[in-house]
């Protein structure tokens, strides 16, 4: 892979990777929402087989196929069935399956990713600096996605959402680690990866306590939880 | 690996495998293996000890056992010397603990922790690198505190008291934590031996003295930073308290040594500042004055024993400060004098405190309740703990032929030789910290005769103590182990003094010993083993010739007053005011005992006393019920600590509206810190 073919392809799944991050503040539907992190799953994963077909590690390209793997198809996979779980009694499933009222409305938050955006730029100039090329030139991407997640999590109420923006985080900080490293080891790898399948199998079991507690998944339900 | 080395592995391999294994075997048997295993290892540990006293140095460094730094390990004469005092309070707490787990407290936290506080303490001394110190300090902490909460079921009392003792402890590790981290950053390293050659500047090194002092005060129990001691000793199982109370605070007069007199010495070249040593000595003046007022005052028998540690690690201060202060005036000899003696009084006080903690373990067994105005009359019940206490009790107090009294003559004998050549702070300060030992060994004397007489003599003033019955044997054992190690120290304390002129030397380098054979006009080979000579100034003292006539007097008084009582002796009933028998109530009670020294030292302790008299309904005159309530409630304690607790109260409550249970609103937070500091770290060049 010569030099401007892996510029090009890299740039692409970083590209294709920030879309699906930002786009998740602009949809309100769940299952488009987990979707969306699907892709963004496929993303990651593409950004990591360019880096290892780049350096020629079958290793890398491996552990790229793992990552896909579990955050195109088993983490979107589990959130949906959490979705599609029927909701005890006559549940309003409509209200249920939307981010009916998020905290801040749709179009601020796409402004907020574009100044989280300027920030991440801000803030990473110093990493690009230390060695500049196409790989360390994409961490103000992961950068932006990392706080867009953290924004989701403290807009969204839904439970679901929640799940989403933590997952978003761990995505970014993922990136990070390929794009500034050449490699993360197999055993770190594999234990970030063991790490948020057991959050989101916790958080799924939360969920589904929610709904059976509150009959939905609006975490502000949980106010009375304080001294 | 040499003989100090491989006693200290076999010691903590001891502790490590008592502590895997106590969980896993029954119940039944369970506080026999582990006190058995933490006797053993306490055996060994005091042979280590002892092996780096008699001069054996070793060290050794495993760079894998911790992350970073790796462990490093020491003994020299003065660790040998707080290690072998560990092992020996060990193995009388190992054996008495086995009967008293018999009290509900074979459970497999405690047996498998007891191990381990041993472990930990064995440890602190041996360190030799500022991790290795600090993560022994925190075992030494958490082992310690899991075991004060071992009983948490039974009295309300003992949670507070492990809060207490939860966070003073670790308030002292951060100040230790802090005075050392400065420290090895100045020396870029953390060995001691990197430490001993930095040069600090000189208000760094201030700061790290008193970072430490601070810290290391707080273990040891000292004014004002004792608020933990009276709270957390008493509710700890005996054993344990014991363990507490003669081992674990001496870790605190450790570490003020160990960083004042030997890593600071790079720093401090040319000597060290004065007032670091007078802070020291008045800090001791103050506890030992404090806290043997508290102790006579008290009427719980365990909270009286842990005040009196307040006491006599005041009176090891004092010692430690007059010597650190003596090495700054250039008086070598008189400085090892004064720290002989402290380290003398280090080990005194360990070895009758943990007779004392034992015995009164021994009668809270037997009785249920450590409050002396309920107890008396278990002389005939339990005959040898009363024997057992009463010497103890004669340790304590201070007196010949305790052993009490050889530490306290020592440190008597440098305050007194030093005052003359000493210029003018010292001649303020040593004076009154002569009357202030003076004064303290009266109370003392006070305090432990009326722990012994109410506690023990007389009438039982409740049923409880009325159907006490004498302790199982391995309790008996415990605390006659401990009376044999008094009696060996009232009688052959010269038989350490070499030991801990070894422990001096490491501190005060080309001091010459304090104790010698110095040829006196009465000398012989057989007088020099049991005599001590103090070089350079004019004093001898023989312990065993001094016990030898006490008790010599004591028997000729005896059989005088025999011989001259039998001939004119008469049976009659004891006047009674004519209102029937005494009953058992109108015995001296320990508040009553107390009460006149109460009253001479009322503006310093400020009791508090309320007579809630309640009338017939027929007069005014008659009365029903009296009820008087007395209390002397910790002064310091309340004026200190008071304001501060209320004001981190206040802050809690008002910074509770910032948690008002939304979770956008916690997450939130963070993001906002997390992107204001990025926008600040990208706006800051």
């Amino acid at each position: 892979m010569n030099d401007s073919m892996y510029a090009q392809w890299l740039a692409l799944a970083c590209g294709a990777f920030l879309l699906a991050g930002v786009l998740v503040l602009w949809r309100r539907d769940l299952a488009a929402i987990v979707r969306l992190f699907a892709l963004q799953g496929v993303a990651l994963g593409a950004m990591v087989v360019v880096l290892g077909l780049r350096q020629g590690s079958v290793h890398l390209v491996a552990v790229a196929v793992g990552v896909g793997a579990l955050r195109a198809g088993l983490l979107p996979y589990l959130m949906r069935r959490a979705l599609d779980t029927p909701p005890p009694g006559n549940g309003t499933a409509g209200e249920e399956a939307r981010e009916t009222r998020p905290l801040v409305n749709v179009a601020t938050s796409l402004l907020a990713a574009a100044v989280l955006a300027l920030v991440a730029y801000a803030v990473s100039q110093p990493i690009v600096r230390l060695s500049p090329g196409p790989a360390t030139q994409a961490v103000p991407v992961a950068l932006t996605v990392l706080l867009v997640g953290f924004f989701v999590l403290v807009t969204r109420r839904r439970a679901l959402s929640q799940v989403v923006g933590f997952l978003l985080i761990d995505n970014a900080i993922t990136a990070t680690a390929f794009l500034t490293t050449s490699g993360v080891p197999l055993v770190v790898e594999l234990g970030v990866s063991l790490d948020v399948l057991l959050a989101v199998l916790v958080l799924q079991v939360l969920t589904t306590r929610m709904r059976a507690a509150f009959g939905g998944t609006d975490l502000g339900e949980l106010r009375e939880l304080h001294d | 690996m040499n003989v100090p080395g491989t006693l200290l592995t076999v010691a903590l391999g001891l502790c490590l495998a008592t502590a895997l294994l106590a969980p896993a075997v029954p119940a039944r048997i369970r506080p026999a293996l582990s006190g058995l295993g933490t006797a053993a290892a306490g055996a060994v540990g005091a042979a280590a000890g002892g092996a780096a006293m008699a001069g054996h140095a070793w060290s050794a460094w495993l760079p894998d056992l911790l992350p970073l730094a790796g462990v490093r390990l020491a003994l020299d004469p003065l660790g040998g010397l707080f290690v072998a005092v560990t092992g020996g309070v060990a193995v009388c707490a190992g054996v008495y603990g086995i009967g008293y787990a018999r009290h509900g407290l074979s459970g497999r936290v405690v047996q498998a922790t007891l191990p381990l506080f041993v472990a930990s303490m064995l440890l602190v001394p041996a360190a030799a690198s500022v991790s290795t110190l600090l993560v022994a300090w925190e075992l030494m902490a958490i082992t310690s505190l899991l075991l004060v909460l071992a009983e948490h079921g039974r009295r309300t009392a003992v949670g507070g008291a492990g809060l207490w003792y939860a966070v003073m402890t670790h308030l002292g590790l951060i100040a230790i934590l802090a005075g050392l981290a400065g420290l090895a950053a100045g020396a870029h390293g953390e060995a001691f031996d990197q430490l001993r050659a930095a040069h600090l500047p000189p208000l760094a090194r201030d700061a790290v003295f008193l970072a430490t002092f601070a810290g290391f005060a707080s273990k040891a129990g000292v004014v004002p930073l004792h608020a933990w001691l009276p709270r957390a000793h008493p509710e700890a199982p005996s054993h344990v308290s014991a363990l507490m109370s003669a081992a674990m605070v001496n870790m605190g007069v450790y570490g003020i040594a160990r960083v004042g007199l030997d890593l600071l010495r790079g720093s401090s070249e040319g000597g060290a500042p004065a007032w670091w040593w007078l802070l020291v000595l008045a800090a001791g003046g103050v506890s030992a004055m404090y806290g043997i007022l508290q102790a006579a005052v008290s009427a719980d028998l365990k909270r009286l024993l842990g005040y009196s540690t307040t006491e006599n690690m005041g009176l090891v201060l004092m010692g430690l400060g007059a010597a650190g202060f003596f090495a700054t005036r250039g008086a070598p000899r008189l400085a090892a004098l004064a720290l002989v003696a402290a380290l003398l009084h280090v080990v005194n006080h360990a070895a009758f405190k943990t007779l004392l903690f034992q015995a009164a373990g021994s009668v809270l067994y037997a009785t249920g309740t450590r409050d002396l105005d309920v107890l008396g009359g278990l002389r005939a019940r339990m005959p040898y703990t009363t024997a057992l206490f009463a010497i103890g009790a004669l340790a304590a107090s201070a007196l010949p032929p305790g052993n009490g009294f050889v530490s306290e003559w020592l440190l008597l004998q440098s305050l007194v030789h030093a005052i003359p050549a000493s210029g003018v702070a010292g001649a303020v300060a040593l004076p009154l910290a002569v009357g202030v030992v003076a004064l303290s060994a009266g109370l003392a004397v006070a305090t432990f005769v009326k722990a012994f007489g109410v506690g023990f003599l007389a009438r039982p003033r409740s049923p409880e103590a009325d159907r006490a019955v004498e302790s199982p044997p391995s309790m008996l054992g415990g605390m006659g182990l401990a009376a044999l190690c008094c009696a060996a120290l009232a009688l052959g304390p010269t038989v350490i003094v070499p030991g801990l002129a070894r422990a001096v030397g490491t501190l005060l380098p080309g001091a010459a010993p304090a104790t010698g054979p110095v040829s006196g006009p009465v000398s012989g080979p057989a007088m020099e083993t049991v005599t001590l000579h103090l070089s350079g100034i004019a004093g001898t003292m023989s312990p065993l010739l001094i016990a030898a006539a006490v008790v010599a007097a004591i028997i000729l008084l005896a059989g005088a007053v025999r011989m001259l009582a039998a001939r004119g002796r008469r049976v009659a009933r004891l006047w009674d005011c004519g209102v029937g028998p005494m009953s058992a109530r109108m015995q001296y009670t320990a508040t009553s005992f107390a009460e006149p020294l109460q009253r001479v030292f009322d503006d310093v302790l400020r009791p508090e006393t309320d007579v809630d008299v309640t009338p017939k309904q027929e007069s005014a005159y008659l009365v029903e019920r009296i009820r008087f309530h007395a209390l002397v409630p910790d002064r310091i304690e309340r004026r200190l600590y008071g304001p501060v607790l209320a004001a981190v109260d206040a802050v809690g409550r008002r910074a509770r509206a910032l948690a008002n249970g939304s979770v956008h609103r916690y997450l939130a937070y963070g993001f906002w810190t997390l992107t204001g500091l990025l926008i600040l770290l990208a706006v800051i060049p």
